[in-house]
């Protein structure tokens, strides 16, 4: 097929430029990169949930041949490293602001990047080994001898809030380190005393993890004669990474260098700075030479940043006809052994009614630490578990007070002419057709058409179900971003910007935009984000920003790349600039027969010495903005599975799926976004958990072997359908494409299971939807007093 | 260490190895053929997949000693050099890959998938054929997608 | 992993005298699972003798009413074989099952029978036909052969050359597996031999296991209807996080009443 004669501006599905280096095996990844001389590193990790380290015996390891050093807590304290910058809160102005209830101050507990004093979770790193080979190092890692005094652990969230659980930081009250009232107590309370039906959930967004297929790597450099670092390491976004390493090091930012190329999948888990990535060029300069550390598989699931774990008490409160009259609650968040992050808690919260009329809400959420690995955001972080929680409330209180589950939808879905809508937690709401993605939902997964199917289904011996969920997403991450364009006067447009592609495809949406501004094809577009000597601004791959924030940069860096190359080509065309017109990459002469290129007027611009100062020299611009409102990305999934009651198993027979994204710029990565977004929602609801055993603390899924990854088996073809009403905070009308996949799957999901075997008078089906849980269901309901089943 | 010898993506190479070494050390880290990737320890995610005398193999569970005398072809040979496989096409024509990690680990199974099974793939078989292989990324449909096409395009090219 | 000196030898002879009288010594098969095992420095030998190069333990033949399949034969190969088909199909949906399609290209049956896995799919097969386990040194029958978790009745520097398979009238293999993994969360393998039926179960306990309730049953009437009110006692069954005892004493039955069926059609075909 030949791709030369398409358009490759917004709105095309263009084929990617980064895949030929990716499908020939020429991308290049964090392990990728090998160093002259390179030491290797491996992290000794704390096989204990809660420890307390005694002292550390490394004489036997650092005996061993080509054994270079073994570095402990106590080194990287007298080396003076700093803790971990950690920014619990989100750095969006939009966001929802949380304190604690009683006035205190959250606990936001100084973690550093090794163990100093006690190992909080099973995988924190406790030494760092470094030898010639891998292999060596993890000889001599087993050889360090480690004086433990183990302690209590707790590691459920729900338990880690209890005042008697076992403490993990002796300074503090307890492990709620913050909370906090959201919304509006009396009002809520109020009308739920006027209420006419009040519907009950209790339940656990089980933790899972991201699994990113590339394992993390980094490989630091250190310069003694400059005192720089530099670290090559696959993230979410290299300036921030380079900002907190540079803290962590107690340098200046410009003494360290952060470099990445292609980098393998993120999903948020990649969106922070890990121990290691300080540990490694603080290695390298301890060590004097390079140093490479690779994570392998079990380590990853060890350490890499967790997700969810939110459990949640929330109570419905309708009126006789079914109209939401208000909503309560509670949230406990689980942010495991190193606080990070309460952005999954307070993401969620303020979400919590979806894009229901709601108008009261009042919710606790609280967060807590436990001795398991730390979660931070996970792709959309803290929204599908609380869309989750509404869908199944809604579901819930259709079968228990008589209605139907499309119908309640409708009376208390947001209408187009009710928006901006301030939701009971204070978001607003700007724009969108929610009752029109509803609609076309139902119809992608002819919903009209179930019952036959159901009736099919059982004469197979199968039970059917269908599920539908409404879903709002909160996009906001942070705020600042900066784009610069040069034109090059051979052709070339180089793109500069804080953001990077971890799978996205920027180099060629990127390329889009600036075909679509500049007139220049997509090819000619030199995309750079890796490196933070070029890249000085930015804040990285998270929260559907990239190209919410991305677009808005590139294209005012386009608007002065064109204002300041018209006042160049009047020079050159001899014009008055007020008769020029820029259009498929050439000003014209309105009128007449005279026209120069981009890069003829990029090429004036090196050569005129007698411009006016601002347009001398290379034609670039740059955007460095704000964005202080937050997006709202919505849609509708309907989901449809099959159950074979004898083993409790199920196949997703049908699912379908509407995103609005505002204006699509490239709706072939659009739609693998969702796809893939479905598969990980999807993955949570069906089979995935990280499990901790609660005794030990011991995380008993450390490997592919009992982490149940979604394989292409569990999954039909997806029916996805993109709608475009425009967005009216964003000036180019864009939504976040990114998350929405996810958002509403885990409760399509599960309200598809419930569905499936409400006939049985299964009333609700926990997460991990597996297979002995479904059986359990059935057998249970059976074996349950009629007056049970009639709920 | 002990030498071995053995034919990858057509040309004659040797490398001293320990016992221990995994071919895909031999191919990464001796070699520095980094486009087959490791994504577990555990041999299940298949981004290690490389063809062994012409079948497809895991390649971060075979020891490089026992590849005397073998051929051996990796994603950097599956195609003449500035050609594509009709495979690697589907693939990019399909928008079978985001982030590119599992991708020719993918692609090599999905070639063994077509000697295993024919050109005419229905979308049961790649889905169940395709076990071996994770992904994070695509939800699968775009690689299922790619693969019968490419199976079907193998067929024409032959 | 840790380091180890490795031994491809070119015969069974010279494998036998490689590791005679030697205990850190391991055969290596496919490599399936002793290579993950080595790579988490779960295991630790000090030599590995590889048995990919002995032609003799590789290849599939028909011997009047017995099967005889090398140790050495991958997965994949038995599950496309023409000769398996012909002979016993059960067997080789069995291969085509094990793993995901690379696994089977290198992994082997003598391999498989050797470590035991109690969730691994040749284990069932070869209780379940009755199979004779044929060694460097005897002959074993099935019923002798698992022992117990990863334990087998092979002696230091026996090593495993083939397995004879008689040919049943009907057998079949279903698998309920595990999601992660996939290896069976229970799995069963039932035989409608000349001499009665067998039916072994693999996943559910310590090591594959024979589930005499149902021979019995199945004996008297060959039917899925003759599983009717058969359970199987949980209280020796495996529990996990990935399954209770309970839920897989449960599957058990299902996975056999289903195999029964699938046995039936194929015999009516």
């Amino acid at each position: 097929m030949s791709h030369a004669a398409r358009s490759t501006r917004i709105g095309e599905p263009v084929r990617r430029r980064e895949d030929h280096r990716l499908i020939t095996g020429a991308g290049r990844f964090s392990d990728d990169v090998t160093l002259p001389g390179q030491a290797y590193a491996v992290m000794l990790r704390s096989p204990h949930a809660h420890a307390r380290i005694r002292a550390i015996d490394s004489r036997n390891a650092l005996a061993l041949p080509g054994v270079i050093a073994v570095l402990t807590g106590a080194d990287l304290r007298s080396d003076g490293l700093k803790p971990i910058p950690y920014n619990p809160f989100t750095l969006h102005p939009a966001d929802i602001r949380m304190s604690n209830s009683d006035g205190s101050p959250p606990f936001v507990a100084p973690c550093y990047s090794m163990a100093v004093d006690r190992a909080r979770y099973v995988g924190e790193i406790v030494a760092v080994v470094i030898a010639q080979t891998t292999p060596i190092a993890k000889d001599a890692a087993e050889a360090v001898d480690v004086d433990y005094e183990v302690l209590p652990a707790v590691t459920r969230t729900v338990a880690a809030a209890q005042p008697d659980a076992p403490r993990l930081w002796d300074d503090a009250s307890s492990n709620v380190c913050l909370d906090a009232d959201v919304g509006a107590k009396d009002a809520t309370a109020a009308a739920f005393a006027r209420a006419a039906h009040v519907v009950k959930i209790e339940t656990w967004i089980q933790r899972v993890t991201g699994v990113p297929m590339e394992p993390r790597a980094a490989v630091g450099e250190y310069d003694a004669a400059t005192q720089r670092y530099t670290l090559h390491a696959g993230s979410g976004g290299a300036v921030r990474l380079k900002t907190d390493l540079a803290k962590i090091l107690g340098v200046p930012a410009k003494n360290v260098r952060v470099l990445m190329d292609d980098v393998g999948g993120n999903f948020g888990t990649r969106g922070m700075i890990y121990p290691e990535f300080a540990l490694v060029p603080w290695a390298a300069r301890r060590a004097g030479r390079p140093v490479k550390w690779t994570c392998e598989r079990h380590e990853s699931f060890l350490s890499d940043f967790q997700g969810r774990d939110l459990a949640v008490t929330a109570e419905l409160a309708l009126d006789a006809q079914g109209t939401f009259l208000a909503l309560r609650g509670s949230n406990i968040g689980n942010s495991g052994g190193h606080p990070g992050s309460f952005t999954p808690l307070q993401k969620g919260v303020e979400i919590m009614s979806s894009l229901y009329r709601m108008p009261a809400a009042h919710f606790r959420a609280r967060s807590v630490v436990s001795n398991t690995a730390p979660t931070r955001p996970y792709r959309s972080s803290g929204r599908p578990e609380v869309m989750y929680v509404m869908e199944r409330l809604i579901d819930l209180a259709a079968s228990e007070f008589g209605f139907d589950r499309v119908e309640l939808r409708r009376r208390n879905l947001l209408k187009q002419g009710e928006l901006p809508y301030t939701n009971p937690f204070g978001m607003i709401y700007d724009s969108g057709d929610y009752h029109d993605a509803m609609e076309k939902a139902l119809k992608l997964g002819d919903w009209a058409g179930f019952p036959a199917r159901r009736t099919e289904a059982r004469r197979r011996g199968r039970r059917r179900g269908i599920g539908i969920a409404n879903y709002v997403d909160t996009a906001t991450g942070a705020p600042r971003e900066r784009a610069e364009i040069t034109v090059h006067p051979d052709g070339r447009v180089d793109l500069v910007i804080g953001t990077i592609s971890n799978g996205q495809g920027h180099e060629t949406s990127f390329a889009q935009l600036v075909n679509e501004w500049l007139g220049v094809p997509i090819d000619n577009v030199r995309l750079i984000t890796g490196d933070t000597d070029i890249v000085k601004v930015g804040g990285g791959t998270h929260s559907g920003r990239s190209m919410r924030m991305g677009s808005v940069v590139i294209w005012n860096s386009a608007r002065e790349i064109i204002a300041k190359g018209t006042r160049i080509a009047a020079r050159l065309l001899e014009s008055d600039p007020s008769t020029l017109r820029f259009e498929n990459g050439r000003f014209r002469v309105e009128g007449a027969d005279r026209s120069a290129s981009l890069f003829e007027v990029a090429a004036a611009a090196a050569q005129l010495g007698d411009l006016p100062e601002d347009l001398r020299g290379p034609l670039a611009a740059f955007s460095d903005e704000t964005f202080n409102i937050a997006s709202f990305p919505y849609g509708c999934h309907v989901c449809e599975v099959e159950i074979d009651p004898e083993l409790g198993t199920l196949e997703i027979a049908r699912y379908s799926a509407v995103d609005d994204v505002g204006r699509a710029v490239n709706p072939m990565i659009i739609h693998g976004q969702v796809h893939g977004g479905i598969a990980q929602g999807v993955g949570q609801a069906l089979m995935e958990q990280c499990y901790y055993d609660p005794g030990t603390g011991q995380l008993l899924t450390a490997s592919f072997m009992d982490y149940s990854m979604p394989r292409a088996d569990n999954f039909p073809f997806f029916s996805t359908e993109i709608t475009e009403v425009p967005c009216t905070t964003h000036p180019l009308g864009m939504r976040p494409a990114g998350e929405g996949g996810t958002t509403p799957a885990l409760g399509v999901f599960i309200n598809a299971v419930v569905d499936a075997l409400a006939d049985y008078g299964v009333r609700h089906v926990e997460m991990p939807a597996t297979p002995e849980r479904i059986w359990r269901a059935i057998r249970d309901a059976r074996a349950a007093p009629p007056a049970g089943r009639a709920r | 260490m002990a030498t071995v010898s053995l034919t990858v993506n057509g040309q004659r190479v040797s490398a001293e190895v320990e016992g221990r070494t995994l071919l895909v050390q031999l191919l990464r880290e001796h070699l520095r053929l980094t486009g087959t990737h490791v994504g577990c320890d555990t041999s299940q995610c298949g981004c290690c997949t490389v063809h062994l005398d012409g079948k497809g193999v895991k390649s971060c569970t075979v020891l490089a000693a026992s590849c005397e005398g073998a051929t051996v072809t990796t994603i950097e040979g599956l195609a003449p050099e500035g050609k594509l496989h009709p495979m690697q096409e589907a693939f990019r024509e399909h928008h079978a890959l985001q982030c590119g990690f599992c991708t020719p680990g993918m692609i090599m199974s999905a070639v063994d998938m077509v000697r295993r099974k024919g050109n005419d793939l229905d979308e049961h078989t790649v889905r169940e054929q395709l076990e071996g292989n994770l992904c994070r990324c695509t939800g699968y449909h775009n690689i299922v997608k790619a693969i019968q096409a490419g199976a079907a395009a193998m067929k024409r090219k032959a | 992993m840790y380091d180890f000196d490795y031994h491809r030898p070119g015969s069974l002879d010279e494998a036998a005298a490689m590791i005679a009288g030697k205990d850190d010594v391991k055969l290596l098969a496919g490599g399936m699972s002793l290579i993950p095992a080595l790579k988490l420095r779960l295991a630790r030998y000090s030599d590995l003798v590889d048995l990919g190069a002995i032609d003799a333990l590789k290849g599939i033949r028909r011997e009047g009413n017995t099967l005889v399949i090398g140790a050495m034969t991958p997965h994949a190969e038995v599950a496309a074989s023409a000769e398996v088909a012909r002979a016993i199909p059960a067997l080789a949906a069995l291969a085509g099952g094990i793993g995901d399609p690379l696994v089977r290209n290198r992994g082997t049956i003598g391999g498989s029978i050797a470590n035991a896995d109690p969730a691994a799919d040749y284990p069932a097969g070869v209780l379940g036909l009755g199979a004779t386990i044929v060694t460097s040194r005897r002959e074993i029958a099935a019923d002798d052969f698992f022992l117990g978790l990863f334990e087998t009745a092979l002696k230091p520097g026996e090593i495993i050359t083939a397995v004879r398979f008689p040919v049943p009238q009907a057998a079949a293999y279903c698998k309920h597996p595990q999601p992660a993994s996939r290896f069976a969360l229970a799995g069963v393998f039932v035989a409608k031999m000349a001499g009665g039926v067998r039916v072994a179960v693999t996943g559910a306990g310590p090591s594959v296991l024979r589930f005499e309730q149902a021979e019995a049953a199945l004996a008297k009437k060959f039917d899925p209807s003759a599983l009717e009110g058969i359970t199987l006692a949980p209280d020796d069954l495996n529990s996990d996080i990935h399954a209770s005892a309970e839920y897989r004493a449960s599957c058990v039955v299902v996975m056999a009443r289903r195999a029964v069926q699938r046995a039936s059609e194929a015999r009516a075909r």
